[in-house]
């Protein structure tokens, strides 16, 4: 049976219960099942690595009534980079939160929030993945107002409302498609929607709703103050995996689910607002005065990259040059996913040692906090998109993507794109190996900088040489989610 | 297709319905709002009982326009610095926004209106009763809810135990409220008790009729706010290592009966023969105390006073 | 039957629709929140007129469960928003 499906959502959540339950042990438990999801994630991705697509039927009932889980190459690697993203993550929290109350608050969300992930990740239904966007809202959001502090919570509780909005959207979609087709299963309503006027405007409420909570241009206001005021391992995991979520499904409906439904027209809008993004993101990247700000607006221009390929998958017949497209989507995802939360995790150490995260006063950081400096580094190569990191290779594809289609409007767009994220990442540095006096040398815990570190080796170097993998792996099982044993 | 009086009755509510929605959404006097939010609340308890939903017309009446209504209305006494602006003139901006609302509802409508004229079989309804003897339950939205689609049940206990855990983390219960007075305070003993039984009967009956856990569950929860309005204090709540197994219990209760199943070579969560009637009322009595007690802290506002976690946030860190 | 189910149906398209522009152009929290649960019950009313059948044919029970997942749901979130809120007037009073 597979029931090794359940795995990855249910071993977070029973954890979560026990940090509940013994507090005093909370980050030691929250470690273990942590780590117990990770490892249950790379058994699935090894399975479907190995013999393809999993499905599962709950409860024994036949899909439609019941609710199905399955995995294939998509979703079991994004469910492998969010169990690796929230180890390590995690495992900066076990530094970050000093007081025991602090740490009996965070571990039970953390892991809640994990098993909201994986549920949507794994969801083969359509209400289900309702449920799950709410529960990933509801304690993101929780996560996100911890330590109580004013601006904290006035951006988690818009964060909340506007998700709340998203999830609505969502829901009248599904409330459409179960009146137009009597089902909620994914894998028969694909086989069912057909280009009509029900799965039209569902599909645009769901998409509206998906557009929100993965926060492109203009639907983005909320992202920056949420992400750039939340506790900083909550931050990475925000703008790492929780964005991402909203992402994957959007992929999914588009790529897969309702693929006979989209059309050009809705791809160039969708490329369009992501031009936006990555211009407008950049920007204001670059004049942001807080590192946590530059990072959060450095998420929503790397959205807009992502953006950018829907016009192209469009424009691109069905054969190798798509498929190399969609592994090209799928590693810049991943990339960011790592890069970001490197990102996020090193300005914690930032701000934890030197008591703010302003980037003009980040004099004496490189000597003061050499490894965090590097980490900085090595993300930002990342962000930008230099060589080897998978980022490179992925906007090396848009290029020749753009090219093949004749769609040249994306190029500038890409350049400046990358121009002024170079420009915003010399920036920190620069500032970081000046020799002014704005961080002072303060002793820093290995479990507070090897995480970030990783994470960025991850995207740079891993993804980077390894990229290979990824395009092997995932392109061809990507979205087969048919046929199985 | 002929206009009955029953259409006529269901024109009316829906028109109710929404009038009492606008003026509930465009007052600026919130208190009244609030009042109003609650009778649309009981309007659309009416209107599930009208459709022939008596499972959600409970769940609505306790939980929809009870339990909500009573968390906002303490919500009331929270003031807000921009709560008491006067109604903004009428502008431009204002008259997009309404001719965007209704575009949204009238493309809603033509989807919809689309979709169940060219739909008009059973759906899902066909296989739902046709596998309902297997359920072991005979109240077919139990049958869904606990066992057809019990996953998301296991996972929406998980979104309302987030929601308390959210709640619990943002700062200490509101001020108990004094000593009641000699109506309140019989109000109060009669009461609670009888609400207590009923939720016992709703939780027993959800098997074979209207009820079930999320029923049961809100009518204990709501027995906590009366005894909260009677001046109960958090030192009168359970000690808080058992508050924890109470919260966790209902998600527990769910994955050992998932896991189980597994045992046997069966898929998660599907119940041995024979035992789902059983497996079913046993997780429905632990979702049943998760449910009240999560409600009941929701009530409380925050984490009580007696736990030894920093429960008083009067520092800001 | 069918008439019934149109009725319904848009009406809680009509509330969908009013609770959403409300939650977007207040100011207050309070009255967003509210406009949020508005909209919700909203999408669960065209649930539940597209379960109904008729006074002869019991309803469809799926979609009165998803109600019922869904007004759980709801009640969470406001619980939470409304902390969230009141949270937000002690910081304000500090």
């Amino acid at each position: 049976m597979n029931n090794l499906l359940t795995l990855p959502v249910m071993i977070p959540l029973g954890f979560s219960l026990l940090a509940l339950l013994w507090p005093r042990r909370a980050s030691s438990i929250g470690i273990l099942g942590l780590l117990a999801t990770l490892l249950a994630s790379a058994w699935l991705a090894w399975r479907v690595a190995g013999s393809g697509p999993m499905l599962l039927a709950l409860g024994g009932w036949e899909p439609g009534l019941g609710i199905a889980l399955h995995a294939d190459a998509l979703s079991s690697t994004l469910l492998l980079m969010s169990s690796v993203v929230a180890l390590a993550a995690g495992t900066y929290s076990t530094g970050y939160f000093r007081e025991r109350s602090d740490r009996a608050r965070f571990w039970p969300l953390w892991l809640l929030l994990m098993t909201a992930l994986h549920a949507l990740f794994l969801s083969g239904d359509l209400f289900n993945l309702y449920v799950t966007l709410e529960l990933i809202g509801l304690s993101a959001v929780a996560l996100a107002a911890l330590g109580g502090k004013r601006k904290a919570v006035e951006a988690a509780l818009r964060y909340l409302i506007l998700g709340l909005l998203g999830s609505l959207l969502f829901l009248a979609g599904v409330a459409l498609i179960y009146a137009g087709y009597g089902t909620l299963d994914l894998m028969q309503l694909r086989n069912m929607l057909a280009p009509e006027p029900v799965a039209w405007i569902a599909l645009t409420l769901m998409i509206s709703g998906l557009l929100l909570k993965s926060a492109l241009f203009p639907l983005h206001f909320w992202l920056p103050p949420a992400h750039a005021n939340a506790p900083a391992p909550v931050s990475a995991v925000l703008s790492a995996l929780v964005v991402k979520a909203a992402l994957y499904l959007l992929l999914r409906f588009w790529l897969d689910i309702f693929d006979d439904v989209v059309t050009t027209f809705a791809a160039w809008l969708l490329g369009s607002l992501g031009a936006m993004a990555v211009l407008w993101g950049s920007w204001k990247a670059l004049r942001a005065v807080r590192l946590k700000l530059l990072a959060a607006y450095s998420t929503v221009a790397q959205l807009g990259y992502l953006f950018l390929f829907f016009p192209l998958l469009a424009a691109l017949p069905v054969g190798a040059a798509r498929d190399t497209a969609l592994g090209a989507l799928i590693l810049m995802a991943l990339t960011h996913g790592f890069a970001k939360s490197a990102l996020f995790l090193a300005t914690g150490v930032i701000q934890q040692k030197a008591g703010h995260d302003r980037i003009e006063e980040l004099g004496g950081a490189a000597r003061a906090l050499p490894v965090t400096v590097f980490t900085l580094a090595l993300a930002g190569v990342a962000l930008i998109g230099l060589p080897p990191s998978g980022t490179f290779q992925a906007k090396w594809q848009l290029f020749s993507a753009a090219i093949a289609t004749g769609q040249w409007l994306w190029i500038p767009v890409i350049a400046t794109g990358s121009l002024l994220a170079a420009a915003y990442v010399f920036r920190i540095l620069g500032y970081a190996f000046a020799s002014a006096e704005g961080v002072k040398y303060r002793i820093a815990d290995g479990r507070e900088e090897l995480p970030a570190l990783i994470l960025a080796i991850l995207a740079t170097v891993l993804l980077g040489f390894g990229s290979i993998w990824v395009w092997e792996f995932v392109t061809p099982g990507a979205l087969a989610v048919g046929e199985v044993p | 297709m002929e206009i009955t009086l029953w259409h006529l009755l269901d024109s009316l509510l829906a028109i109710l319905l929404l009038g009492l929605a606008w003026s509930a959404l465009s007052g600026t006097d919130l208190k009244r709002g609030v009042v109003l939010f609650m009778a649309f609340g009981l309007l659309l308890s009416l209107i599930w009982a009208r459709l022939r939903a008596p499972d959600l017309a409970l769940a609505e009446a306790a939980i929809g326009a009870g339990l909500s209504g009573a968390l906002l209305l303490l919500a009331l006494r929270d003031r807000e610095k921009s709560e008491n602006k006067a109604g903004q003139p009428m502008s431009l901006l204002r008259l997009a926004t309404v001719l965007l609302m209704l575009l949204l509802a009238a493309s809603f409508a033509l989807a919809y209106v689309t979709a169940v004229t060219s739909n008009t079989g059973g759906r899902l309804a066909g296989l739902a009763f046709g596998n309902l003897e297997q359920s072991g339950v005979s109240n077919p939205v139990t049958a869904v809810l606990l066992n057809f689609r019990a996953y998301d049940t296991l996972l929406e206990l998980a979104v309302l135990l987030a929601a308390t855990l959210g709640i619990l983390a943002l700062g200490s219960e509101r001020r108990p409220f004094r000593r009641p007075g000699v109506l309140l305070g019989a109000l109060v003993t009669w009461i609670s008790p009888l609400l207590v039984i009923v939720a016992g009967y709703l939780l027993w009956t959800g098997a074979h009729a209207p009820g079930g856990a999320f029923q049961a569950g809100a009518l204990l929860a709501a027995a906590i706010v009366m005894l909260r309005l009677g001046g109960m204090t958090s030192e009168q709540l359970p000690h808080q290592l058992l508050q924890g197994w109470l919260l966790a219990g209902g998600i527990a209760a769910f994955m050992l009966a998932g896991y189980l199943a597994t045992f046997h070579d069966l898929a998660f969560l599907q119940y041995p023969a024979g035992w789902a009637g059983l497996l079913i009322l046993l997780i429905e009595s632990a979702a049943m105390l998760s449910i009240a007690l999560s409600l009941g802290l929701a009530y409380l506002g925050g984490s009580p006073s007696g736990w030894d976690e920093r429960s008083s946030r009067g520092k800001r860190s | 039957m069918m008439l019934t189910q149109l009725i319904f149906g848009i009406a809680g398209g009509l509330l969908f629709a009013m609770g959403l522009r409300s939650a977007l152009i207040r100011e207050s929290l309070l009255a967003r929140i509210l406009a949020v649960n508005v909209s919700g019950a909203g999408i669960f009313l065209a649930f539940v007129a597209i379960a109904y059948r008729g006074l002869e044919e019991t309803p469809d029970p799926v979609p009165h469960a998803l109600v019922l997942t869904g007004i759980v749901v709801a009640v969470s979130a406001t619980a939470l928003a409304l902390a969230l809120r009141r949270r937000l007037e002690e910081a304000d009073d500090e």
